[in-house]
């Protein structure tokens, strides 16, 4: 059990709370019989709540009783801080070109941004052998545009201005 | 009853229908073999190619894939002794002991066989007890429908993994994201905090996309996928001394009926599914064995018993799938997005409204198991080649079939930030321990089960009584309490010993 985990399991309670506050704004009863629109989600998110809660505790107990049982005793980490810090990137890496694909994407088109976004994924992923690095972008656009835009003829996002122009081209 | 399967079977002949049922086989068994791609992915990164297709094309590729999907999890077990599914894990046991004694052509054999056979019956039980289901289901009201969804949530705890409580919170979670959007009774806005994104509710798809391909990619960027190693020697299937010799499946008839009759009873179960089918059928079968010693060293009639119950279960998910429309398992909650997509709602109504669907979904699911065969056959060697594909060019063109799926629900931008968000939310989920499954399922059924609940209380007046007086849904909420307490208490042995 890791201190991280508990702060995770709070971080849950605290989500779970928030909604629960906000359904509790909900309580809209129109005709007999009808329990309005916030019975489900209070009931949903009061459960939820209560049981992460049940989560923290039993974690909670773990967590002192693993820090008991481990003092004095010397404590070898699984991977190296190098190891650790090389993967935190990688997902950092994968995790912020996601987010820069989608959000230029409607600025200059599908064919271009799956074509950067490729490379840059592989890279971030720690590809580096060069006839990989110049062929996939070609090929995983190529073919997702062949069958996306014009098999299945799907209006992908063709950009604005000079990039709207450069997409038509293709699809 | 007869036109209607004479109208599916020329539906399904159609050649774009056969094209469909050869690229969903070979997609799933794809899915199955390669690591990092479940069923249910595979499933859902097919449903993008699905939405502009009729319903019965939609549906064909995509029983196909579900039926190569699961099938393709043991091509990989045999050959490198690394399970595809959870389910593969008694075929990993023998068959690669198998296959590291140098018959690997003769277990790919076998299992093909035995799964291809398991299939087949499952699917002739789900075209005999289907309509006898969905013709009782009919007599079903508001409080039996909420009591069925009750027993639809209650997989939970067969797809939880570690944690049932865990797995537990995050169905709540998903229930609770079903309720964002307007009321589907009120018409009052929930949990929009203002926005326009959220107005229409969170669609299934981008939900799915999200959580279970998305996260799974971005778990893979910080967790290196491990390559194959220490393959069994393959050099081919044509090989005759290795084709099993028929009095090889006589002598064991009836462990494999026994086995098929496991799956597909098992599958049809809420919370239990292809693994615990697998694994039941493969602990009778050690229980029953005249040479008990050979289990974990080899033993075929464990491979037919695990690979017959394995594939037999699909049958069984979908015989409920398609009756009652609660899906029994993770790929067959995938389904019911896709019938959502075309417009329909899975259940008992549909035998009625639209008989083509449901006949057609029975005559693809036979033939994808007959073309399995030949499929398996064909695409071990592809699967094998792709494989040594780089894994960094798999996973951005696995993100690139995400992005596009999720754009094409509604062909707005929208839909990339929900799934975007639902990729990081997946990831922290998987990473401390909340299964992302449950929280699927709980999307699914969540507003299904809000909205009967609350037509049952308008009914009563407001009286929860009503839910228990009635005799069907009082059997169904027993059930339900079974199908989530029964593991509570024992879970099969052989399942402890797997780990």
């Amino acid at each position: 059990m890791k201190k991280d985990e508990l702060i995770a399991n709070v971080g849950v309670i605290v989500f779970f709370s928030f909604m629960l506050v906000q359904a509790t704004e909900l309580k809209f009863v129109r005709r007999f019989g009808d329990m309005g629109s916030g019975f489900w989600p209070i009931m949903v998110l009061s459960g939820a709540t209560f049981l992460s809660l049940l989560v923290l505790i039993f974690n909670t107990r773990k967590y002192l009783k693993e820090k008991k049982t481990r003092a004095g005793e010397p404590q070898e980490p699984e991977r190296s801080p190098q190891e650790i810090k090389e993967r935190r990137m990688k997902l950092i890496l994968s995790v912020v070109c996601l987010l820069i694909y989608i959000l230029i994407m409607p600025y200059i088109g599908f064919v271009l941004s799956t074509f950067f976004y490729v490379l840059a994924f592989i890279l971030a992923l720690g590809e580096r052998r060069r006839w990989v690095l110049a062929i996939s972008p070609f090929l995983v656009t190529a073919m997702a545009v062949a069958v996306f835009g014009r098999f299945i003829t799907m209006p992908l996002p063709r950009g604005v201005d000079t990039f709207a122009a450069f997409s038509r081209i293709f699809y | 009853m007869l036109e209607h399967y004479l109208t599916a079977f020329a539906t399904i002949l159609l050649p774009q229908n056969l094209l469909a049922i050869c690229l969903g086989g070979l997609w799933g068994l794809l899915a199955g073999a390669l690591p990092g791609i479940s069923t249910s992915m595979g499933v859902v990164l097919l449903l993008p190619f699905t939405y502009a297709m009729s319903p019965i094309g939609a549906f064909t590729i995509l029983v196909a894939a579900y039926c190569g999907g699961i099938t393709g999890g043991s091509i990989t077990s045999i050959l490198f002794g690394i399970p595809g599914e959870p389910s593969s894990v008694p075929t990993v046991i023998e068959g690669h002991s198998l296959a590291k004694q140098g018959h690997a052509a003769y277990a790919l054999w076998v299992f093909l066989f035995c799964s291809i056979g398991g299939g087949i019956f499952s699917v002739l039980v789900m075209m005999a007890a289907t309509p006898v289901i969905a013709n009782f289901a009919l007599r079903f009201g508001p409080p039996e429908y909420f009591a069925l969804t009750i027993l639809g949530l209650s997989v939970v705890s067969g797809l939880s993994g570690g944690s049932i409580l865990k797995g537990v919170i995050a169905c709540f979670f998903g229930i609770f994201l079903a309720t964002m959007g307007t009321d589907g009774i009120t018409g009052h806005e929930r949990f929009t905090f203002g926005t326009t994104i959220l107005l229409g509710g969170i669609n299934f798809v981008t939900a799915m996309v999200g959580m279970l391909a998305v996260s799974e990619i971005f778990i893979e960027a910080q967790e290196p996928f491990q390559e194959y190693k220490g393959a069994a020697g393959y050099s081919g299937m044509k090989t005759k001394t290795e084709f099993p010799k028929f009095s090889l499946f006589r002598q064991n008839w009836f462990n494999l009926l026994r086995s098929s009759c496991i799956g597909t009873v098992v599958g049809a179960l809420p919370g239990a599914g292809a693994t615990i089918a697998s694994f039941l059928a493969y602990g009778e079968a050690a229980r029953s064995s005249k040479q008990p010693e050979k289990f974990g060293n080899g033993a075929i009639d464990g491979l037919m018993a695990s690979e017959s119950a394995n594939n037999a279960s699909t049958g069984g998910s979908m015989t409920i799938l398609l009756s009652l429309g609660i899906p029994g398992s993770n790929t067959t909650a995938m389904l019911v997005a896709a019938f959502m997509i075309h417009g329909l709602q899975p259940g008992p109504l549909l035998l009625t409204t639209r008989p083509d669907i449901i006949y057609g979904i029975f005559v693809a699911m036979l033939l994808a198991n007959i073309f399995l065969l030949g499929l398996t056959i064909g695409g071990i060697r592809l699967f094998l080649l792709l494989n040594k594909l780089p894994y960094s060019v798999f996973s951005a063109a696995i993100m690139i079939l995400c992005t596009i799926g999720a754009f094409g629900i509604s062909n707005n931008m929208d839909e990339l930030y929900l799934m975007f968000a639902f990729g990081v939310i997946g990831y922290f989920m998987r990473k401390y321990g909340y299964p992302v499954a449950p929280a699927v399922l709980g999307l699914v059924l969540g507003d299904l089960a809000e909205l009967s609940l609350r037509r049952s209380l308008l009914l009563s007046f407001g009286s929860p009584l009503i839910l228990v007086t009635r005799p069907i849904s009082v059997v169904l909420l027993a059930g339900a309490l079974v199908s989530i307490v029964y593991p509570l208490l024992k879970k099969p042995k052989i399942l402890q010993d797997a780990g």
